[in-house]
């Protein structure tokens, strides 16, 4: 789950944040752990927020550690509510599609959004479901 | 009448049920602290940090005032001790009261002043700005990655520091009698050894176990039950600490007692 209710956790940097969930869940160690979290936040050209705090970050890059954090669980569904929401100057989501992909070839990713924001999704990488 | 009887029941029964659930909690805290599993690489990170925030950032306050205030303290007790001829028992009056009372009050109250206001504040805040809901749906365990690496911190910050504080206070003490009495280091020591007894270390050591215990407990558990909104915090804070002293107070008449039996 990716919103609002479950932000990022402010005394952690960006690759604690992410590799928080595979250090608790499969036990791995802190550096391996920070390791895979590295490796993903280069897949979509982020590997300089590693050691930024939350307030160091724009919206999209904190947007994106969420997303990775996400991807870092067993879950098989993820979910994003009101991505417009979360990142206040976003545009165009199909970057944001782009880097999905870049990053997750295997989970199903469902974006849950208010019906007046239903333009920004015509025409792009998704379906929509009413 | 029928509303009076009622809103007493009903205070009553909050106070129960408030009481209840705070003991829910510790009993919870310490189930969690001798399960094996809690111990994870991420539990054992925020351990590591907290022990630093906790026992080694404060360390060089501390000697200092330790140094300043075992000196003092430890000359008033040896003038009065001399005052009403009581010579003889200097190490035991010394022994009793650096390692048995004042060596671990004292730490608590730093600790608490220091560590657990930030803690409850940290807590407050986490709650307040939905990250502890994050922990939750991330299916990470609040007591095993938030609470106990906190609470065991407490325990071996007070515990360390109130060693050290102890040896510090002695020391200063043998500046004050060598200037005052003209005392020998020798005979300092022997006086000391000759005073310390096991049931001192005992009471030293759990006595600032059951501080570092409280001093973290406390504020943890009043963060967590800050309302969910930022002018919540203070208050939050303010109720925590007020709590934490009462149980420090506690936690020292209780051990008054138990020793006087």
């Amino acid at each position: 789950m990716i919103s609002y209710d479950t932000p990022l956790i402010s005394n952690l940097n960006m690759l604690e944040n992410i590799s928080l969930i595979k250090e608790v869940h499969e036990l791995l160690s802190t550096e391996k752990a920070q390791e895979q979290a590295s490796e993903y936040l280069a897949k979509i050209g982020l590997s300089h927020i590693g050691l930024n705090r939350l307030n160091q970050c724009s919206a999209i890059e904190v947007f994106y550690v969420m997303l990775i954090r996400a991807f870092m669980t067993k879950e098989m569904n993820v979910i994003i509510v009101t991505p417009f929401f979360l990142i206040k100057n976003l545009r165009d989501i199909e970057a944001v599609f782009e880097n999905i992909n870049i990053l997750n070839k295997h989970k199903t990713i469902t974006v849950l959004d208010n019906i007046t924001n239903e333009s920004h999704y015509r025409g792009k990488m998704c379906h929509i479901i009413k | 009448m029928i509303r009076f009887v009622e809103s007493v029941g009903e205070k009553a029964i909050d106070a129960v049920s408030s009481i209840f659930e705070a003991l829910k909690f510790t009993a919870l805290c310490l189930l969690h602290m001798v399960q094996p599993k809690s111990y994870n690489s991420a539990m054992r990170m925020v351990l590591t940090k907290q022990i630093y925030f906790t026992a080694v950032g404060i360390i060089p306050l501390f000697i200092m005032m330790a140094f300043l205030f075992g000196s003092v303290i430890i000359g008033v007790v040896i003038v009065l001790a001399t005052q009403y001829n009581l010579q003889s028992e200097i190490g035991s009056i010394i022994v009793t009261f650096v390692i048995d009372e004042f060596s671990p009050f004292f730490t608590a109250l730093l600790i608490s002043l220091r560590s657990g206001t930030a803690i409850n504040t940290e807590i407050a805040v986490m709650n307040v700005n939905k990250e502890l809901n994050t922990l939750k749906e991330y299916k990470i365990d609040l007591i095993d990655y938030l609470f106990l690496p906190r609470i065991i911190s407490g325990i071996i910050s007070v515990t360390s520091l109130s060693i050290l504080f102890a040896i510090i206070m002695l020391t200063s003490g043998y500046i004050f009698t060598l200037f005052y009495m003209n005392m020998d280091l020798h005979t300092y020591k022997n006086l000391l050894i000759a005073a310390i007894e096991v049931k001192d270390l005992l009471v030293l050591l759990l006595k600032s176990i059951a501080f570092g215990f409280v001093a973290m407990l406390i504020p943890i558990y009043s963060g967590l039950k800050t309302a969910n909104a930022y002018t919540a915090i203070p208050i939050s804070v303010l109720n925590g600490m007020v709590k934490l002293f009462i149980a420090i107070f506690f936690i020292e008449v209780f051990s008054l007692l138990l020793q006087s039996i």
